[in-house]
């Protein structure tokens, strides 16, 4: 039985969450979204929603359009057909994710994949790296019974003081 | 004053050719004369180049209009503080600023060692000059600051033409911290010389050891620091000036101001690894040469015109000197790490994947991918026109995808870092040190959750947030609590004294706290809301929590612009918290915009922003934008945090010290506390 009202709880909590990012987004919130991804076009390089240019003919007319496809019902992949036709390719905000711009995607992930896969290697490598110490005769026996050279007891206490610096 | 000016910059540059000729043959012979006399040279160069700039400055405030750049820049009313300003603010200008600051640093790197490191000195000495060469070169023969205007006459000769006012200062500028933010950010660009010629001239001169990191760690940190804050002083003149709302858009110069922080910040974690380790030379070599680069690739990007943005003040022909520059060091970088690589041979050996070693690549990983990122989605435009017939932008929605992640990412290594050992971290340790530290987090996300901040990356960093926070504190409680047991001083008095004996690694803390809480307020943008209205007297509009009325508007006169002002209350229920003033300004002097001034209630919950947007042109009424920002705040206060993390870790460490410390004696004490004081030893690391 608790086990049972758990999961009911724990369902609620996750709705609760979950729901709103799910719902259904109101044309106004669509005209924002959809026009976060788009630039005005009067050469202010800000982005569509965000210009602040009271007057700008430009992104007044770029808004009415975009509400008036949103309200329509249109897709976002015809709006955006319909703003490149119009403006080309820089109305963009984002790179589309298509064709030649998906390099532009792509490469931050790329950049990751093989600087992480170097670092592994890396780690790897000097992982497998030996201890690189000699020995001599003369060299202090430690408690247990190892033999240590006086050179590499020099470096180990100049190692020590530099680790425990910081 | 304008001869003057151009002679003095012309003699910089006679002696700066005699500083790195004479310095290379002053390396090949050895000749101690020789060695002083292009020393001596290059005090000279920077001397002179404050002459100049000196003489520009004067020209600006006598209001001397024959000259071309006083007249484009300045003009009779602008006030003294911008006519600093000035100075910066046009491209012939800002590069002679350029040369100006580094010439600060160059003479004091050339005064502080002159008895110092000698086999070093002479080849920084010539990097320095081969630097100073070219801005000079830029200085005299490119962008001269100083040219006459000039009329033809009738008969075809050019004869001297003065105006009778300037064009006066962009409106942009116009506002105090532009008088800060350049050279703020200017300093970290040419900070970051230093370093890459300590780096250069050891590589050069096979100088033994890790002593040009040692000698070059308070530059480099001088330099970052410069650059924190120029980068966070540019954010918040975005925020108060342009009126968008937002303090970072991801515009091409900001993009290169972030490109060299990002690889100092990392050099400045993976040299750590030099010192304590004896790893990772190479690495930190040309960490120090692409931070150099990206200084100039900065420079160039904001005066080149190559890439649009707001902040590109200039569109001109500089670009091939930049870029034959570029090359040009890169090509002495990597051939003098080719002849002299044997010499970085370093002690790369890693005892375990769970390691502050293994913590420092994998940051300095995502530094670098990070760097690369912004600077490919930056000159992705431009490359989609050399290989497609149209140019496809990369805009702030673009980065914001690609850079949140990494970006946590980091902040989630600033918390992990400190809780490994160096070598090896056992799995009890890590159980023992991540505990708190996640459960701290956890609750952070959880208060966030219940306070309506429902957004998924910022839970993620509001939990990372609380995650780092923690940390911070359990080291400064670990290292406070031994002080304060063998001491007797208080936990506070503990953790200051803590701090000052290791300066650099509490200063570090302390910079990570600063990292925290800007974090903090970069999850707020993912909750801004905005409205815009048109608005007559007397109307309101809500915004959030408030009600913002616009009470009635006037006009103010000041001595350089007329500012229209809209005066609106701000209302939140029937309170009224208080009343904010946002602006239009129009600016005299020809071929001036308008300037807008943002009116700003900032909280530590949130910011109401009020812009006055302009006068509609169908009602001819005025258009009042209102941004609600929460959390912003806590950027500007994680940025003053950086900055005395910085100055702490600059600051040289307290040295263990032998102290009489009156010994809190066992009641059955015979003898009294007062006369048997007992000598502890405070513990340094030093």
């Amino acid at each position: 039985m608790i086990k049972r009202r758990s999961v009911f709880v724990l369902a609620v909590v996750i709705a609760m969450g979950v729901l709103p990012l799910v719902a259904q987004q109101q044309p106004a919130d669509r005209v924002k979204a959809i026009g976060g991804k788009f630039q005005c076009m009067c050469g202010c390089g800000q982005i569509l929603t965000q210009c602040n240019h009271v007057g700008c003919t430009m992104s007044a007319a770029m808004l009415k359009n975009l509400a008036e496809w949103v309200n329509r019902g249109d897709s976002e992949a015809t709006i955006t057909q319909a703003f490149v036709q119009q403006f080309g390719t820089t109305v963009y905000a984002e790179p589309p994710k298509t064709g030649y711009s998906m390099i532009a995607w792509a490469m931050p992930a790329v950049y990751f994949v093989v600087g992480a896969t170097l670092v592994l290697l890396v780690i790897s490598r000097w992982r497998k790296r030996p201890q690189a110490a000699g020995v001599d005769a003369a060299a202090p026996v430690t408690a247990a019974g190892v033999k240590i050279s006086q050179e590499a007891m020099e470096r180990g206490r100049a190692q020590a003081a530099r680790e425990t610096e910081d | 004053m304008d001869v003057f000016g151009s002679f003095t910059l012309l003699l910089a540059f006679v002696c700066a050719v005699y500083a790195f000729v004479g310095g290379i043959a002053a390396i090949i012979t050895r000749h101690p004369l020789l060695v002083k006399s292009t020393r001596q040279a290059g005090i000279a160069t920077c001397v002179l180049i404050f002459i100049g700039t000196f003489s520009l400055e004067y020209l600006l405030f006598s209001d001397n209009f024959s000259q071309a750049y006083v007249v484009s820049h300045s003009n009779r009313d602008l006030s003294a503080f911008y006519k600093i300003a000035a100075l910066w603010s046009g491209q012939e200008g800002s590069l002679l600023f350029w040369s100006f600051l580094l010439a600060v640093y160059v003479i004091s790197v050339l005064i502080a060692y002159r008895h110092k490191n000698g086999e070093l000195m002479p080849y920084v000495g010539v990097v320095l000059a081969g630097v100073q060469i070219f801005f000079l070169t830029l200085n005299n023969f490119v962008e001269s600051p100083f040219k006459a205007l000039a009329n033809v006459s009738a008969s075809g000769a050019l004869e001297p033409f003065v105006r009778m006012d300037g064009n006066g200062l962009n409106p942009l500028l116009q506002y105090p911290e532009m008088v800060i933010h350049p050279p703020n950010l200017y300093s970290g660009y040419t900070g970051f010389t230093i370093p890459f010629a300590f780096a250069l001239a050891a590589l050069l001169a096979r100088y033994p050891g890790e002593k040009w990191i040692h000698l070059t760690r308070k530059w480099t940190m001088i330099a970052w620091c410069f650059q924190s804050i120029g980068i966070l002083l540019g954010a918040h003149w975005a925020y108060a000036v342009l009126g968008w709302g937002g303090y970072w858009g991801w515009d091409p110069v900001e993009n290169a101001s972030l490109l060299p922080w990002l690889t100092g910040t990392a050099f400045l974690h993976s040299v750590m690894m030099q010192e304590k380790r004896g790893m990772m030379k190479v690495w930190n070599v040309w960490l120090v040469f692409c931070t150099f680069l990206l200084c100039i690739l900065g420079t160039f990007l904001t005066r080149s015109g190559v890439v649009s943005s707001v902040h590109a003040f200039a569109n001109s022909q500089i670009g091939p000197w930049f870029v034959g520059f570029m090359l040009l060091t890169l090509v002495v970088c990597f051939v003098a790490y080719v002849k002299n690589h044997d010499y970085l041979k370093s002690e790369n050996q890693l005892d375990s994947m769970i390691s502050r070693e293994s913590s420092f690549l994998f940051n300095n990983l995502l530094f670098l991918v990070a760097c690369i990122a912004v600077l490919s989605g930056t000159l992705f435009p431009v490359f989609t026109e050399w290989f497609t017939p149209s140019r496809i932008s990369v805009g702030a929605p673009f980065f914001n995808k690609i850079m949140i992640p990494i970006g946590l990412a980091i902040l989630f290594l600033t918390g992990v870092g400190p809780l490994l050992a160096w070598r090896k971290t056992s799995v009890d340790s890590l159980k023992r040190n991540f505990t708190w530290p996640l459960v701290a987090g956890a609750v952070s996300a959880v208060l966030a959750y219940l306070l309506d901040y429902r957004n998924a990356y910022a839970l993620v960093c509001l939990f990372l947030c609380g995650f780092v926070f923690w940390t911070i504190v359990m080291e400064f409680y670990r290292g406070a609590k031994v002080i304060a047991a063998r001491s007797g001083m208080s936990m506070m008095m503990s953790a200051h004294e803590l701090a000052m004996r290791n300066t650099r690694r509490y200063g570090g803390y302390v910079v990570h706290f600063g990292m925290v809480l800007i974090f903090i307020g970069l999850a707020g943008a993912a909750f801004n809301t905005d409205v815009q209205k048109t608005m007559n007297l007397g109307d309101s509009m809500k915004l959030g929590p408030y009600t913002l009325v616009l009470q009635s508007a006037d006009t103010k006169p000041e001595k350089n612009y007329t500012a229209e002002r809209m005066i609106v209350e701000v209302m939140k229920g029937n309170k009224q918290i208080m009343m904010l003033y946002p602006e239009k300004r129009a600016f005299q002097g020809r071929d001036q915009a308008n300037g807008t001034m943002v009116a700003i209630y900032s909280t530590l919950r949130e910011d109401v922003y009020v812009v006055f947007a302009g006068i509609d042109p169908d009602t001819n009424l005025p258009v009042i934008h209102a941004f609600l920002n929460p959390l912003v705040k806590w950027i500007w206060l994680g940025g003053v945090w950086v900055v005395m993390g910085t100055l702490l870790a600059l600051m040289p460490n307290r040295r263990a010290a032998l102290v009489i410390a009156g010994a809190t004696q066992p009641a059955a004490s015979p003898v009294a506390p007062a006369l048997t004081p007992s000598v502890t030893l405070r513990e340094g690391h030093d």
